[in-house]
């Protein structure tokens, strides 16, 4: 692929997403179901949800929630779901290979400046001189399994320090957590509403940020299956016009804080519909603020930082070599960012 | 070694099993214990073996046993009970192996009963490959072997078909022939009882009584199948039982 | 009565006792296999069941060619072996052991039978993360949920064989005046021997499935490691290779089982 094929395709593709704007009664209430994970990532979704962009955009959207990423995959690939937004990680890429599934679009991105996943040392760990990511070697990383976001954060961290680690597959962040807290495992990276709370109770140690490593890291994405990414151009490009204005709207009141401590105050009521929803609002409201990460706006993605996650991926033999960014990537509806 | 019987009541709870039993067991001499069924034969029997505790009277040994009799009171089951898993000499084994024996003894022991009951070429068979008749024959190797004062025999041979009980019947007759034993052997059947009877008691139906003691003296070698004069025996003996054998049926559909 | 008539009355009479009898075929198992695995093949290789669905049975075993040839089948099976082996004679030698004490002591299984009644529908795989801190994320909790899962099956099936000895045989053991020793070990765990076996049939396909369970926390290598892993990838062909190791392994066990019954209790009939 020439660099002048992909911006046409850039081209096209913002086009495509101006045309969607255009026309939402070509889907005029289409029913379609979003599936989403209970995290303040998938905040664009709810918002668009509850402020009416999804109807907006011609769209009668059912939202759909699910534990983990893996089963919220599965059901994008077999059709019970038809847009959600989800980590790029081994498994996505496999299932795209299969022609199951694509990746249109960006949500979650560390940014220089803004606060973004933070690297955790246990506190045993720490305490026996793991201050600093340049003390990686030989250290146990956590990760929920091999080919997860969590094993290309910590070997991309370790490559840059020249550190050898060794990575225990734990299944669930849950688990992770608690073999953390138990010095079981000396280090990990996460989100930071997850991570703050945990260095503040003394069980770990924040020692370095993922941003640091990977600038630009494109976290999550917005995906889809191959069908609606190929077929339904109307209909997906409607969606990721609702789902935009709800980035554009959490971005505005959480990041850029337009609307003041007030603006914020309220964002944090609807997010809290869906997140946090067991704890009171004040006991909830720290940890949703402490999540705020930027959510690309319009849906734009990365697309180099996929590139080197698939290579990564490649490189670890985790996916098969001959995977091609046009089989992981639908850019036609979104802008793509070449940093 | 003698055992008394003085006074000997049992129950189960309300439920009267025997009253009132006093006999004397003498010594070297078959003791038949006839009776309708559930009135307390294998009861009495596990009474005189010490399995279970008489509610009232006891049971007496008088004098004492041989010197080298291992195990005075010893059972043959109507069932056998061999375990599967051991071979015919492994299962007269079982019952040598916690005495002080010497492993020259206890092979000693096993080949002299195998021999006494003919069972020499049967020592490694497994229970499984062995007739019904085998197998009792191979309890009752089994209790010879601990040289008992007093064998306890629970209807021994009711689990046989009739052909193989005229045998088994001739074996034990020329088992006590060549050296007599004392036993207390319990049966429904009235032909087994006169062959193999010095002593025949009459039980009565539940709470068990003892109704009558018949003696036979005829030696039990000259005693034979179909032999006029055991017949007439049997019939007067059926004749005691009759009614309170048809009495303890209709008990039993009454219950 | 003329000829014609008797050949009227004589009949054959009609067989009417088949049938209700198993009869060992032996090859038609296999032919259900070879069938199966053939229309998966066709199936996928014609297109008509997608690539989602199921793998290329010829993939799958192309996938655990490499396995073998790279070495890397004996990486995961070595240490998955070797917990199943550790894990199971664990839980197995501990079931037998209590199961056998609360077949022998009233007591004893007053106190022990509602505590396993209540552990048994425990699933063992919710209490992982609490071996994790108890023994610890290297071995000795995968040991532990093994055994674990193990021990209860085994201690229920072992008393329940206990229970089942034939009273008269122990009846015999004491009219022949056996030591309480000898009855234990010459009559009750002889006879409860079948019992135990089929029992440990049951805990060691227990312990294969709590083997993925053990291996999903912290385990870099083994048989279940290996399948999360493909899962998680949705590498379908060596998710199904792995999962055929655990079935081939499934059937080695339990016709290991088979051969010490055969061996331990050829005096069944
Ligand atoms: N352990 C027990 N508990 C309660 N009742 C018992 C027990 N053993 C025997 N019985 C009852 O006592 C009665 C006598 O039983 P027993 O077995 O001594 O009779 P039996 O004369 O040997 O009968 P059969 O001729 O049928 O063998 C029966 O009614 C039986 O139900
Ligand atoms: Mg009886």
């Amino acid at each position: 692929m020439t660099m002048n094929r992909r911006e046409a395709i850039t081209l096209i593709g913002g086009a495509a997403a101006a045309a969607g704007l255009a026309t939402p009664a070509l889907s005029q209430n289409r029913k379609i179901t979003v599936g989403a994970l209970r995290f303040t990532s998938h905040s664009g979704s709810f918002i668009a949800f509850e402020r009416g962009h999804f109807a907006d955009a011609g769209l009668d959207v059912e939202l759909k929630f699910f534990q983990a990423a893996q089963p919220m995959a599965i059901a994008i690939a077999s059709g019970s779901i038809d847009y959600a937004v989800t980590a790029v990680s081994g498994g996505l890429i496999s299932l795209a290979q299969k022609g199951a599934v694509k990746v249109i679009g960006g949500a979650l991105s560390e940014e220089p400046g803004i606060d973004g996943q933070k690297i955790l040392a246990s506190d045993a760990a720490f305490k026996a001189g793991l201050t600093s990511p340049k003390k990686l070697d030989g250290k146990i990383f956590g990760m929920s399994t091999a080919g997860s976001s969590f094993h290309y954060m910590g070997s991309k961290v370790a490559a840059a320090e020249g550190a050898a680690m060794k990575f225990k597959p734990l299944q669930k962040v849950g688990a992770i957590i608690g073999a953390l807290k138990s010095g079981q495992i000396d280090a990990w990276s996460i989100v930071p509403h997850i991570a703050k709370p945990l260095a503040k109770s003394g069980a770990a140690h924040i020692i370095g940020n993922v941003s640091d490593y990977l600038p630009n890291y494109q976290i999550t994405t917005v995906f889809t299956s191959a069908n609606n990414a190929a077929e339904q151009k109307a209909m997906t490009g409607d969606f990721l016009t609702g789902f935009s204005k709800g980035v554009a709207d959490y971005n505005a009141a959480m990041i850029a804080r337009s609307a003041g401590q007030d603006g914020v105050d309220e964002m944090v009521r609807l997010i809290h519909k869906y997140v946090y929803a067991d704890r009171p609002l004040e006991k909830a409201a720290p940890s949703i603020i402490n999540g705020t990460m930027r959510l690309n706006e319009g849906a734009a993605l990365n697309v180099a930082s996929i590139e080197d996650q698939l290579k990564w991926f490649q490189s670890e033999a985790l996916v098969d070599a001959d995977v091609t960014m046009d089989r992981l990537v639908d850019t036609s509806y979104v802008k793509t960012i070449r940093a | 070694m003698d055992i008394r019987l003085s006074g000997i009541s049992h129950s189960y709870g309300d439920f009267e099993v025997l009253r009132n039993i006093s006999l004397d067991i003498p010594s070297g001499k078959i003791v038949c214990i006839v009776g309708p069924t559930g009135c307390g034969k294998s009861t009495l029997l596990r009474l005189i073996g010490g399995l279970e505790a008489p509610n009232k009277g006891n049971v007496l040994q008088l004098g004492v046993p041989a010197e080298d009799c291992l195990n005075p009171l010893t059972y043959v089951f109507q069932d056998f009970a061999l375990l599967p898993w051991r071979t015919v000499a492994g299962n007269i084994s079982l019952v040598l192996e916690d005495h002080d024996l010497s492993r020259a003894d206890i092979r000693k022991s096993i080949a002299d009963v195998l021999a006494r009951t003919k069972l020499s070429d049967f020592a490694r068979a497994l229970p499984k490959q062995l007739s019904g008749g085998m197998k009792q024959r191979v309890a009752i190797a089994r209790a010879l072997a601990v040289k008992p004062a007093v064998m306890l025999m629970d209807e021994p041979l009711s689990a046989l078909d009739s052909q193989t009980r005229e045998l088994l019947m001739d074996d034990l007759v020329a088992l006590w022939t060549r050296q007599p034993f004392s036993a207390v052997y319990v049966t429904h059947n009235l032909d087994e009882a006169v062959r193999m009877g010095h002593m025949i008691v009459i039980l009565s139906r539940c709470p068990g009584q003892i109704r009558e003691i018949v003696h036979l003296e005829k030696p039990l070698d000259e005693r034979s199948y179909g032999d006029s004069d055991l017949q007439f025996r049997q019939k007067y003996l059926w004749n005691l039982m009759r009614d309170e054998a048809q009495a303890a049926d209709a008990e039993l559909i009454n219950v | 009565m003329s000829e014609e008539q008797e050949t009227d009355i004589a009949r054959q009479v009609a067989f009417r006792g088949g049938g209700f009898a198993p009869t060992p075929y032996r090859w038609i198992g296999l032919a259900v296999f070879v069938v199966l695995i053939g229309l998966a093949e066709i199936g996928t290789q014609s297109g008509f069941i997608s690539p989602l669905t199921l793998p290329k049975p010829s993939d799958v075993l192309l996938t655990f060619v490499e396995l073998y040839n790279s070495g890397l089948l004996w990486t995961h099976l070595a240490p998955s072996l070797t917990r199943l082996a550790v894990g199971a004679a664990l839980g197995a030698t501990l079931g037998i052991g209590v199961g056998v004490l609360i077949g022998l002591f009233s007591y004893i299984r007053a106190g022990m039978v509602p505590l396993i009644a209540a552990i048994f529908p425990i699933p063992k795989i919710a209490l992982l993360p609490l071996f994790v801190i108890w023994f610890g994320i290297d071995e000795a909790s995968k040991y532990a949920l093994i055994a674990f899962g193990t021990f209860t099956p085994t201690v229920v099936a072992t008393y329940g064989a206990v229970d089942n000895v034939d009273r008269t045989l122990i009846r015999m053991g004491q009219s022949f005046g056996l030591s309480w020793k000898s009855i234990v070990r010459k009559i009750i765990l002889p006879g409860a021997m079948p019992g135990i076996l089929s029992g440990l049939r049951i805990s060691l396909a227990i312990a294969i499935i709590l083997l993925v369970a053990a291996e999903m926390l912290g385990a870099e290598h083994g048989i279940g490691a290996y399948i999360l892993e493909a899962g998680s990838l949705y590498n379908l062909e060596r998710l199904f290779a792995g999962v055929v190791i655990l079935s081939l392994l499934g059937v080695l066990l339990s016709s290991v089982i088979g051969a010490i019954e055969r061996y331990v209790l050829r005096w069944r009939t």
